[in-house]
């Protein structure tokens, strides 16, 4: 099996555990397992803050409707209707996985905002590390991946999203920082949104929108 | 003569170049009948489009083609109109542009995309939506519309907008509204600049964020706001006299934060970035 196809068959995977030669090929390439260790570790303090107060379901309704806002989940179309566009795994593969990879940091980044507006500070503040350290690890991957495929299909557009994505990521950290130093600060457990909001838009640009 | 003659041979190479612009050039015209509040949707990886309203129940596509390389996909369904851009093998950022005019009935909504732009609208009572990563986007004149802006490093520019929610999300590009308010203005930036000329409004909710791009407001002595402005690492300047607020949610610190009334602080305006830097000025 090669990276492309067991990228294919990685939604499969992450649910269901993979056949026999998803997971031959796991033991042999290095790329593909890293790549499934931090989807693992960002699912893992995904749960571990879930099991710690599970937030209200106004609050999932509240990150669904911006997601769906942003575009970053739609509802399926009915089999008799034709999208204009092809379908996000048809189109672009592997890369099918940086835009739902971008919407699990922005839930990701909405949890921790949720549990430190909840008061639970001195929980969280331990867990951060490492989910931010999960989330730096995803963003880098995905980062890099996001160039590649813009280089092959709009090679003069790379220096832009390049220099953006450095703007972002800059963002993100700052307002990690932010967060870090006062949980409790709203206005930066904002900024930090908006960051992870950003970086999402350029995603999302990247493979659904302008580029062709 | 050798001067005639040179006169002759760039006359004849200006003859034989508009032509072949002329002759790559190709204009095709696309109509739809559609009913009230429509929905036009057009998606061009590259080239311009430009919408204005139109006279009558009718959508009106104009689209001008520079190479065979690329062609207009177009459907109607019901009183949607999807017009998108087809780009053929071999096509390139270079070949592949076209540009479309487009007229629609004034209470149309509009989404346009475009990887280059620029994109234009003006004067529709429909909500617009414009996105593009490295588009210039311009939209004026409209009211009691929602207007909803993303661009990566394109420069936006609102001018005349007003009782609509107005949404703008840029990654570099600089953001420019002149005299726009509604109920809800949000711009969200990285590193581009803010900036507002304008009163911001009566009973409107208006929050600029940026990480590092500077946000710059310009407002009359006769503005009504409550404003509040933070830079986490950069600066504040204020050149408007305020009332100073009993409370603040945030501890005001002289250089980097300040808040305060004006007038009867009919709006609410929060400005906020992590290393740029605001300032408030008077017109």
């Amino acid at each position: 099996m090669t990276c492309s196809e067991f990228q294919r068959e990685l939604p499969e995977f992450m649910e269901e555990g993979g056949n026999a030669a998803s997971q031959a090929h796991l033991k042999d390439c290095l790329n593909c397992s890293g790549l499934v260790s931090s989807l693992e570790a960002i699912v893992r303090e995904a749960k571990e803050l879930q099991a710690s107060e599970e937030p209200s379901p106004r609050v999932w309704n509240s990150i669904e409707i911006i997601l769906r806002q942003e575009k970053l989940i739609r509802d399926p179309l009915p089999s008799e209707r034709r999208s204009i566009l092809p379908s996000l795994r048809q189109r672009w593969g592997v890369l099918a996985w940086l835009v739902p990879t971008a919407a699990a940091l922005l839930v990701g980044a909405g949890i921790l905002v949720y549990q430190q507006r909840s008061g639970n500070a001195g929980q969280v503040a331990t867990r951060m590390p490492a989910a931010a350290t999960a989330n730096v690890a995803i963003g880098d991957i995905s980062d890099e991946q996001l160039l590649q495929e813009v280089s092959a299909r709009a090679p003069m557009m790379r220096a832009a999203y390049e220099s953006n994505l450095r703007d972002v990521n800059n963002y993100i950290r700052d307002a990690q920082d932010s967060v870090n130093a006062d949980p409790n600060d709203e206005q930066a457990q904002q900024a930090l949104m908006d960051a992870y909001g950003q970086k999402s838009m350029i995603y999302e640009m990247a493979l659904d929108r302008s580029l062709p | 003569m050798q001067r005639s003659q040179s006169v002759i041979e760039l006359c004849t190479i200006v003859v034989v170049s508009l032509a072949t612009i002329s002759a790559a050039q190709t204009k095709k015209e696309y109509r739809f009948e559609v009913g009230p509040r429509s929905k036009v949707s057009i998606v061009n990886h590259y080239g311009s489009v430009s919408v204005k309203p139109s006279t009558g129940n009718s959508v009106i596509v104009n689209a001008t083609t520079y190479s065979d390389k690329v062609e207009v996909d177009q459907s109607q369904s019901g009183n949607r109109v999807d017009v998108q851009s087809h780009m053929l093998p071999g096509a390139n950022a270079e070949n592949s542009r076209i540009d479309y005019e487009v007229l629609v009935p004034g209470d149309a909504s509009v989404s346009l995309e475009s990887a280059t732009g620029p994109l234009h609208v003006e004067r529709l009572g429909g909500d617009v939506e414009a996105e593009g990563s490295n588009a210039a986007v311009d939209v004026n004149d409209m009211s009691g519309s929602h207007v909803h802006v993303k661009t990566m490093a394109g420069p936006i520019t609102l001018t005349n907008i007003h009782n609509g929610h107005v949404e703008i999300d840029s990654v570099s590009g600089n953001v420019m509204l002149n005299s726009v308010t509604g109920p809800l203005v949000r711009v969200s930036s990285t590193s581009g600049r803010i900036q507002y000329d304008g009163d911001f409004g009566s009973a409107g909710e208006y929050r600029f964020n940026s990480h590092s791009g500077n946000i710059e407001a310009t407002i009359p002595e006769d503005a009504s706001v409550d404003v509040k402005a933070q830079s986490v690492r950069g600066s504040v300047q204020n050149d408007v006299p305020l009332q100073p607020k009993v409370h603040t949610s945030f501890l005001v610190k002289e250089g980097s934060s300040f808040a305060g009334t004006i007038n009867k602080a009919a709006s609410s305006v929060w400005l906020r970035t992590f290393s740029g830097k605001i300032h408030l000025k008077k017109r």
